[in-house]
């Protein structure tokens, strides 16, 4: 055995307090390091338990590499116990471990060799936050690939990162810049790693793994970060954060101020104000009264940067208006969670605002404007609304509860028919819920509710495996289904509770007790008031918190959770469909049909139906749809998309008709006929023409195959459909040469009234001219289409030029969803919503588009198209993959910029006349089958013909 | 000079044709030559060896004479578990044979289920992967990556960009070596014949099927120009098929297997890699160290590691034929940038000749018995 010389390479400092259960943990994950030169520090915080002894043992019998230490007294943080470490230690580099974490093997060796390599006086390397059912990585996009910083301004993003414990530090670098933890404060943590990362010449980035943080469910004991729920904590946070606003000041780090006090707002703010629904109006007002000077000498810049909620609810903090902060929280929930809109916005001079007040200032018009979240155009069923329970009692053995929704901007009428249901809801399992009815009453564009059951009827919990429950309200209009939020007014449920019947007798409980969830939300909890619950659901509780029951306990939520996984899981119904449901017999005369992944009701799926139905013929159609029913035909059978009904319907279809790509794994049998009818021309190249195909191994390569080759038919509307996209796909089915059923209608003129209610429906007068703009998708950073989609020209600039005599449709891609602001009501409309593009490509008396392929059907209609291409030659440019040269070909105008827009807008009399021309050529070279004849080609050769293709 | 160390290497096979094999013997020899005692270890036979040359200066063992059962069957899981416990112990009996600061590199993962089985004596145990992580990622050795090489006290990738994959992906043990340069010119390519070539095996995952469309872009416009494709593989008669459909005869030449890479390289003048796939791509280096400017798909960190485009190389999307074909057209029609990007390919593929990159084996061999 080599005997170790004296200077370890990395000394780690760990600290303890009344932890000697698993300090041994900690410090064997230290001993174990695959770096051999490593010493352990361990510094007690005056602990009372077993502590100094394990701790004394451990030393004793490593004493080459264990140093133990004991502060005289109990410090009550991290600072002063990591302090006296450094003071000890010896190696070159410091590293500090709490006592219930652990170190990666390789996390030594991985700092070393990173700081040896890049001459770094601090390397930072991933940390996992440990939860007892999965691993939840530290800012994982800071960690995502080695770098070298030259200082903290090269990645001013490592502010956030403010663990000090995932860190290895030069110690004479801590020694050159006099580094040290901050005593009697919480958060010492903030401060010391932001001094660190200003102080270090040089830093490194390393991806791997090294830091392992265990991460406890809040009960008894609450490690310090977890306390957040005592205002002194809050407190001790923003001192931490003056101290940092200091030192960076001194620094002269302006940059770097600006962007933790970003942070400050977008991350600490928002943790805290997410929690006050939970507190009482007591907690709540000190709470203000401790931010409020704190946010008020923020440099007004930090509005401007951080996001949007964060910045109205630290400008709604700065007026003292915490309601309206904290429903800016509500709106920006933590990740997975979703959106509650809890406040009233106004409308204003043609603008949305989250509140009324403090408009009278730019900044406050600034920040206050939400115009963008299209509160003012959303279906209503998109939108989560909050409401408040403001009556809760009990009445005999009922509960009574009473209280308002929000109502946006009035926009559910008075003359809506609003119906309700409570819903008391597993937490844990959300697919199981007992509902009951609910009163709602309108009045004046109020919404108020109340409800009377009992629970000992109504809500039957098993007990112990489902003891907590979520109360939510949802109300029905029509076809819409909007779902409430509920949250207390903070008094109304203070000590109510009803009886309950656990399935497993009264010894699981006998109560169901109000209280407000950490998320905020009113739920219900079942508790034992009376004998023997009283008696028997606390032992219980405890049982399940011993080492055994907790992990029995465990392994039975975890076995739940994969057999419901299990059950509703995709690839079970796949697998299913493959093996079982197929070998089911076939009924004749069911057809499913799919627009757009079902999305819609609309394309030629949707006209191959009408005439279908219009024939006469004996067929039973079945439409898939994914978002929920509105907008599909009442007269079909409805399925829901990736449903077990789905998936029986299609097993036993005699036809599928489908525009874009039922699911991929299914496999089709010989009876069922499947006939793709595609959704537009290509102008953009398709499948195996793409690189990102092109560049796939051979098996996605058969995926797609596979997915093509169940084709049976597949409709094309010109020789350049045959060259282009039967091409690419790999299409081996028979090819329709019949044109496009939902083109029909632009050839033929289409049906007057049905073009009138829909003018009248969009509120479009007669004498306006319509302008349909219809781009396709934009992507976004992952190159997904992105869900926002900005308008690329001044929609005010419209209104202003043309709003006299012309209306502008919006129209964006279907994955995507523009805003248009109220104030251009009238001028400017967003047709998003609308299922089916048809009717109105045969309402526009004009058409923008890009690279759509709406252009294709347009200009069969022999009507002006403007190209509108603002990102230029991104797409025009064949290297980045189109057919053609859009140039060459375009039947109209083709221009890159605002200005050129807007005199083709001015001229579309003359483009009318003067592209006839070109119009006619690109129809004739890009759509020469689309004769006005497709849906009854179809219909009579697959449906009503009598031979099948 | 550093000690010497014995140092096990162990592969799937030690004989296949193949940028493995390639590798292990290079790496053999060259640790020889540092004063290193080397044992390459093959699990088994090739199907079909190839000759790596006689009497190399190093020794050789293969642990089984015929191949391990594989299937799922259980009888023959558990022939194939004693199968593996048998070369395990014939493994840990090689291992103990060992003096200080020995070393034992598993090359290859299947190898490493062998090697994880044996007793080493103390050793360190050092894995490698020789593919990009995101090949590995799209395939089934993935989840053995990180079962078998877990415990590895190192497990090696080809690149910076590809170790920090893996250690973002739960193998904290991740760090990177490339491959040696494996070749010595003795002559540099002239780059003034009209020959576009491209070596290595005519399989999907090369795409040569890639490179025949691209060529038909940029082939009427130079005429006088040839698309030469060695190798031979399971793609040739699908290749020669699409070739002619593309009405390429007259333009693109298989010539088969080649063991005379320094003349197929100095007779041509561009070098293309059309894959889909590739590790740290030894054929790019050959070229560099022969002179040729390279056009390359982007498609696995490696070539990025070795090529600057526009610096040695023109590096293009992944998949992007036309773009493929743009960046061959410009060599072909520029003699003057095939001569400046060849000349700096040339001098920067020095990155990784032997010497340096046995002295970064060497540092991780000091930094694991440090």
């Amino acid at each position: 055995m080599k005997r170790l010389p004296p200077d370890p390479d990395i000394t780690v400092i760990v600290i303890v307090y009344n932890d000697a259960a698993r300090l041994p943990r900690a410090v064997h994950s230290v001993l174990e390091q695959s770096l051999p030169r490593v010493e352990v520090v361990v510094v007690d915080d005056a602990s009372t338990d077993a502590t100094p002894r394990v701790a004394a043992g451990l030393a004793a019998a490593h004493p080459d590499r264990i140093r133990a230490f004991t502060l005289p007294e109990n410090s009550g943080g991290c600072g002063r116990p990591r302090n006296l470490g450094i003071e000890h230690a010896r190696g070159r580099y410091v590293m500090f471990l709490d006592s219930d974490d652990t170190l990666d093997r390789h996390a030594c060796r991985n700092m070393v060799t990173a700081a040896e390599e890049s001459g770094a006086d601090l390397v930072s390397g991933r940390c996992v936050r440990v939860l007892p059912d999965r691993e939840q990585n530290w800012y994982p996009w800071l960690y995502r690939e080695r770098q070298v910083y030259a200082d903290v301004m090269d990645n001013p993003d490592l502010l956030y990162d403010t663990l000090s414990t995932n860190k290895c530090y030069r110690r004479d670098f801590l020694e050159r810049e006099g580094l040290r933890f901050v005593d009697r404060l919480h958060y010492e943590d903030l401060l010391f790693s932001a001094q660190a990362y200003i102080g270090a010449r040089k830093i490194a980035i390393i991806p791997h793994r090294v830091y392992n943080w265990f991460v406890i469910k809040r009960g008894e004991t609450l490690s310090i970060s977890n306390r957040r729920a005592e205002l002194r904590n809050f407190a001790d946070r923003l001192e931490i954060h003056r101290r940092i606003d200091t030192a960076l000041r001194e620094h002269g780090a302006a940059e770097l101020a600006l962007l933790k006090n970003v942070k400050f707002l977008n991350h600490d703010l928002l943790l805290y104000l997410r929690e006050l629904r939970s507190r009482d109006p007591e907690y709540r007002r000190a709470f203000v009264e401790l931010a409020r000077p704190y946010v008020s000498q923020l440099d007004p810049a930090v509005f401007e940067e951080c996001n949007q909620m964060p910045a109205i609810a630290g400008f709604m903090l700065l007026h003292g208006d915490a309601e309206s902060a904290v429903a800016a929280a509500d709106y920006a929930p933590k990740k997975g969670g979703r959106a509650t809109l809890s406040v009233e916005p106004v409308e204003r001079d043609g603008r949305v605002y989250w509140s009324g007040d403090h408009l009278d200032t730019a900044a406050g018009r600034r920040i206050l404007d939400v115009t963008d979240l299209g509160i003012h155009s959303a279906p209503l069923d998109t939108l989560r609304l909050g409401g408040q329970v403001t009556v809760m009692r009990r009445e005999n053995r009922s509960l009574h509860l009473a209280g308002d929704v929000v109502n946006p901007l009035g926009r559910i009428g008075d003359d809506t028919k609003l119906t309700g249901t409570l819903e008391v809801r597993d937490r844990r399992r959300s697919g199981r819920a007992f509902r009951v009815p609910v009163t709602v009453r309108q009045d004046g564009g109020r919404i108020g509710w109340e409800t009377t059951f009992a629970p000992a009827r109504s809500v039957r919990p098993i007990g112990l495996v489902d003891q907590t429950w979520s109360l939510g309200l949802r109300l029905e209009s029509g076809d819409d289904t909007i779902t409430v939020r509920l949250t207390s007014d903070g008094v109304a449920h203070e000590g109510v509770a009803a009886p309950v019947r656990p399935r497993l007798s009264r010894l699981a409980g006998d109560h169901l007790e109000a209280y407000v969830a950490e998320s905020g939300e009113l739920a219900l909890r079942i508790v034992g008031r009376r004998w023997p619950g009283r008696v028997t659901l606390p032992a219980l509780r405890r049982a399940a918190m011993t080492g055994l029951g907790k992990r029995w306990w465990q392994r039975f939520i975890r076995a739940e959770q994969v057999l419901l996984g299990r059950l509703t899981a995709r690839a079970t119904k796949i697998a299913v469909f493959n093996r079982v449901l197929i070998r089911l017999p076939v009924k004749k005369g069911t057809v499913v049909f799919e627009s757009h992944l079902g999305a819609q009701y609309s394309d030629n799926p949707k006209y191959i139906y009408r005439q279908l139905r219009a024939s006469g013929a004996p067929y039973k159609a079945i439409w898939s749809h994914s978002g929920g029913p509105r907008g599909f035909p009442t007269e079909a059978r409805l399925v829901k998309r990736d449903s077990w009904a789905y998936y029986r319907a299609l097993a036993r279809a005699e036809f599928w008709v489908d525009n874009q790509g039922l699911p991929a794994e299914l496999i089709k049998r010989a009876q069922t006929t499947y006939i793709q009818t595609w959704h537009g021309s290509a102008f953009k190249r398709m499948g195996f023409d793409e690189p990102s195909v092109k560049q796939t191994t051979r098996d996605q390569h058969e995926r797609l195959r596979g997915m093509v080759g169940r084709f049976d038919h597949f409709l094309v509307r010109s020789e350049h459909d045959v060259r282009t996209l039967v091409k690419g796909l790999g299409v081996t089915a028979e090819l329709a040469r019949v044109g496009y059923p939902r083109n029909d209608a632009l050839v033929s003129g289409g049906d007057p009234a049905e073009q009138a209610a829909l003018r009248q429906r969009l509120g479009i007068a007669d004498d306006r001219t319509v302008v349909l703009y219809a781009p396709t998708f934009r992507t976004d950073d992952d190159g997904r289409p992105a869900t926002r989609f900005e308008v690329p020209f001044d929609l005010d600039r419209f209104a202003r030029e043309f709003g006299e005599s012309h209306v502008l449709l919006v129209r964006a891609h279907y994955l995507s969803t523009a805003v248009v602001p109220p104030g251009l009501r009238g001028t400017v409309v967003d047709v998003g919503h609308v299922h089916d593009i048809t009717p109105l490509l045969l309402l526009a008396d004009a058409l923008v588009t890009d690279y759509s392929s709406v252009m294709f059907d347009y200009a069969l209609r022999d009507r002006p198209i403007i190209f509108y291409t603002p990102d230029g030659e991104e797409y025009v440019d064949r290297l980045r993959g189109s057919y053609f040269n859009l140039a060459e070909h375009a039947p109209g105008p083709v221009v890159h910029d605002e200005s050129g827009l807007f005199t083709a807008l001015g001229d579309l009399d003359d483009i009318g006349r003067d592209h006839a021309d070109r119009r006619r050529r690109f129809v004739e070279r890009f759509g020469e089958y689309d004769t006005g004849t497709a849906a009854k080609a179809v219909v009579e050769r697959f449906f009503t013909g009598g031979g099948r293709g | 000079m550093a000690e010497a160390r014995d140092i096990f290497i162990v592969c799937n096979n030690l004989e296949e044709l193949g940028g493995l094999q390639r590798w292990a013997h290079d790496i053999g020899r060259l640790f020889t030559a540092r004063g290193h005692r080397v044992h390459l270890v093959g699990i088994t036979h090739a199907e079909v060896p190839h000759d790596y040359g006689q009497d190399p200066p190093y020794a050789t063992t293969v642990l089984h004479e015929r191949r391990p059962p594989a299937g799922g069957g259980l009888l023959l899981k558990l022939r194939h578990r004693a199968m593996v416990r048998r070369g395990a112990a014939r493994l840990s009996e090689l291992f103990r044979t060992a003096g200080p600061g020995g070393m034992v590199i598993a090359a290859q993962v299947w190898a490493m289920e062998w090697v994880a089985r044996s007793d080493t004596a103390g050793m360190p145990v050092i894995g490698m992967t020789h593919e990009s992580y995101a090949a590995t990622r799209g395939s089934s050795r993935h989840e053995r990556v990180k079962r078998y090489f877990a415990d590895a006290d190192l497990l090696l990738a080809l690149t910076a960009a590809d170790a920090d994959a893996w250690a973002f992906d739960t193998m904290s043990n991740a760090g990177a070596m490339p491959n040696p340069l494996h070749v010595t010119p003795g002559s540099v390519s002239p780059r003034t014949e009209p020959v576009v070539v491209r070596l290595g095996r005519l399989s999907f995952e090369k795409g040569q099927d890639m490179l025949l469309e691209s060529w038909a872009e940029v082939a009427p416009r130079h005429p006088s120009w040839r698309l030469r494709l060695y190798g031979s593989g399971p793609e040739e008669a699908d290749l020669r098929r699409r070739a002619a459909e593309l009405g390429l005869e007259g333009s693109v030449e298989f010539p088969g297997a080649t063991s005379d890479i320094e003349g197929a390289l100095t007779g041509a003048s561009i070098f293309a890699l059309s894959s889909r796939e590739e590790g740290f791509p030894m054929s790019i280096m050959e070229a560099m160290a022969y002179g040729l400017p390279t056009v390359a798909f982007d498609c696995a960190p490696g070539v990025r590691e070795l090529l600057t485009d526009g610096d040695d190389g023109l590096v293009v999307t992944p998949g992007n034929t036309i773009e493929f074909a743009a960046a061959l057209d410009r060599l072909m029609s520029a003699p003057e940038l095939r001569h400046s990007l060849g000349e700096t390919a040339r001098e920067s593929v020095r990155r990784f000749a032997p010497d340096a990159i046995i002295d970064r084996w060497e540092q991780q061999f000091a930094l694991l018995d440090r």
